[in-house]
């Protein structure tokens, strides 16, 4: 038997639980925080997600409806910053809070006021990008991009935009240092790197990318702060400075950062199918060399974003090869997820069906990053809403349905309650369909030449616009299920045992659910490690 | 078995270890995003002299 702990020994000062406002406030349990993180990702979704319902009124008819183009275009700026800075971003913390601990068999993380820190950065960044709203000249409407020189004429929201983002950088680079230390040299003994749920091992990996281009997005805005106010050129042709210099750096961040979004759920998938299919993930180390790869890739290709701004026919080559050499490790991924789920006992509960609605439409996100990919194609299709549909079926059905597979994987764990599982089958389904008319139109759209971010459009484009809004409000709607099946599950769910799945394998499930405040005080043994690293 | 974090006297040499391990790795991480900041910032500035 593991020894107990004396009550001393667990956590210092914080081994009680404490109670009202400061519980939040000064929270540094790691469940308490990843609950904060999440809860204010869910907050920034529906703002986010507001943002996206005005753009597709607008959008709804040819003319300008509701709106100034200038409004307009901060409302496609503030959604993109809000849904990946705010929203998606802060979600994958919140679960990498409440799980990696749990699943490494950590007490908690292992810097919990750098962790307190890291969340409470947040809610500033936001307040201060979302009050750029109510500012002379409205919020940064340059794209989320911020390229120079269109975005150092954005009026006095522009550094508040700057400061925001420096503010975000900091909160993910304290958190991300935080997971790697975290499973590094926190994990019980026993827990060898190879015996790490994929969960555990795509969140490492995406913590690595988070530091090394997190900084890079933070030099890049402090050039234009500083070309803004200080008379600097870094990005100022007149001053001898190169505007395309900042494209360079900006996706030398921006690609990897898309990893950043989708890593994880790629762990959340491999950790949902294989319960639900009740047999072990195909090829876990291969999985894990996957994403490794998927990783170091995503340093190489950022320049097939910016294939029109002109470059030697060499590199263009390069970048093009080097961003289709992504389809392997990703084809990987895809086959083993398919091989897990060949002749197993399967049984389609929410998590498993976003997986595989994941699974489907992460795929067409990626096809159509193949077509992007190609050198002569691109220049047809940049800048026209095929770009828009590609991004968006990576990071809706990719990231977000990711998260909502680990939320209603974990759901039952985190409350001790089951959730409403017919209510959160209809937000699957109304999801799955909704999105699909949101945004497999936009395919059509630019491939009939529409450009992004403009207000108004030619009448030709009319249909499948209203089709693509129509899809959009749906989608919009049936987010409202989300929250209320939350509500409900924690108010009135039935109760739940340690495994709240059937097929779980992995050491949460070996918790009580709720879990202890406190959970792994004494670490697991050897045999739980071992029933739980089932792969 | 041994326990993460202990005040028993055996375990406080491996919890102390565990600490400056955690420490140390922790500034090494900061300082290597505070290198990407800064070099990327230097390669700029390089360039636009050049």
């Amino acid at each position: 038997m593991a020894e107990p702990l004396s009550p001393a020994a667990s956590h210092d000062e914080h081994d009680h639980k404490p109670h009202g406002w400061r519980r939040w406030v000064y929270a540094t349990n790691h469940k308490d925080i990843g609950t904060m993180y999440l809860i204010f990702a869910c907050t920034m979704f529906f703002i986010g997600g507001f943002m996206a319902m005005l753009i597709r009124l607008e959008l709804f008819k040819p003319g300008l409806q509701f709106f100034d183009p200038q409004f307009f275009n901060s409302m496609t700026t503030m959604h993109a910053l809000i849904m990946i800075f705010g929203a998606v971003m802060p979600a994958w913390t919140g679960l990498a809070n409440w799980m990696v601990p749990m699943q490494v068999g950590a007490p908690d993380m292992a810097l919990p006021r750098l962790n307190n820190f890291s969340f409470w950065i947040l809610p500033f960044a936001f307040t201060l990008l979302l009050s750029s709203l109510f500012v002379p000249g409205g919020a940064p409407a340059g794209g989320w991009t911020m390229y120079p020189p269109l975005v150092l004429q954005t009026g006095a929201s522009f550094p508040m935009l700057v400061f925001s983002i420096h503010l975000m950088g900091a909160s993910s680079i304290l958190g991300a240092i935080n997971i790697v230390v975290t499973i590094m040299n926190m994990r019980a003994p026993g827990m060898t790197l190879l015996r790490m749920p994929l969960f555990v091992w795509t969140w490492l990996i995406t913590a690595y990318l988070l530091i090394a281009v997190m900084p890079v997005l933070a030099g890049a805005v402090t050039m234009l702060l500083t070309d803004h106010f200080f008379g600097t050129t870094f990005f100022t042709a007149a001053g001898g400075g190169d505007p395309v210099m900042f494209q360079h750096i900006f996706w030398f961040f921006g690609h990897p950062e898309v990893y950043i979004l989708i890593l994880p759920a790629f762990g959340i998938v491999s950790e949902v199918i294989p319960t639900f299919s009740r047999k072990p993930l195909f090829g876990y180390e291969a999985m894990v060399y996957a994403v490794a790869s998927i990783a170091f890739l995503s340093f190489i290709v950022w320049a097939h974003h910016m294939f029109t701004v002109g470059m030697p026919l060499a590199a263009q080559l390069f970048f093009m090869l080097s961003t289709m050499l992504i389809a392997v490790p990703t084809g990987v991924k895809v086959f083993n997820w398919t091989a897990t789920m060949w002749k197993g006992s399967l049984s389609f509960e929410p998590p498993m069906l976003f997986a595989l609605a994941f699974l489907f439409l992460f795929s067409i996100g990626g096809f159509s990053g193949l077509m992007l990919a190609m050198v002569p194609a691109d220049y047809q299709y940049q800048d026209t809403y095929f770009v828009v549909a590609h991004f968006h079926y990576v990071l809706v059905p990719g990231s977000i349905f990711g998260i909502m597979a680990g939320v209603y994987y974990w759901l039952p764990k985190w409350t001790g309650h089951m959730y409403d599982l017919k209510l959160a089958t209809w937000h699957f389904w109304l999801s799955a369909i909704f999105v699909n008319v949101l945004f497999f139109p936009q395919h059509f759209l630019g491939l009939a030449g529409m450009p992004r971010r403009i207000p108004d459009y030619a009448v030709q484009f009319t249909d499948w616009n209203m089709v693509s809004s129509i899809g959009g409000f749906g989608f919009g709607l049936a987010q409202l299920l989300f929250p209320y099946i939350i509500w409900k599950c924690v108010r009135s769910g039935a109760r739940v045992g340690n495994k709240a799945w059937e097929g779980a394998h992995g050491l949460e499930w070996e918790l009580p659910s709720p879990p202890p405040f406190h959970s792994w005080t004494t670490p697991p043994s050897d045999s739980v490690i071992a029933r739980g690293a089932a792969h | 078995m041994q326990p993460h974090l202990t005040s028993v006297p055996a375990a406080a040499p491996l919890e102390a270890r565990r600490r400056r391990r955690v420490r140390r790795s922790a500034l090494l991480f900061a300082l290597i995003a505070a290198a990407f900041y800064f070099a990327f910032i230097v390669m700029t500035l390089v360039r636009g002299w050049k």
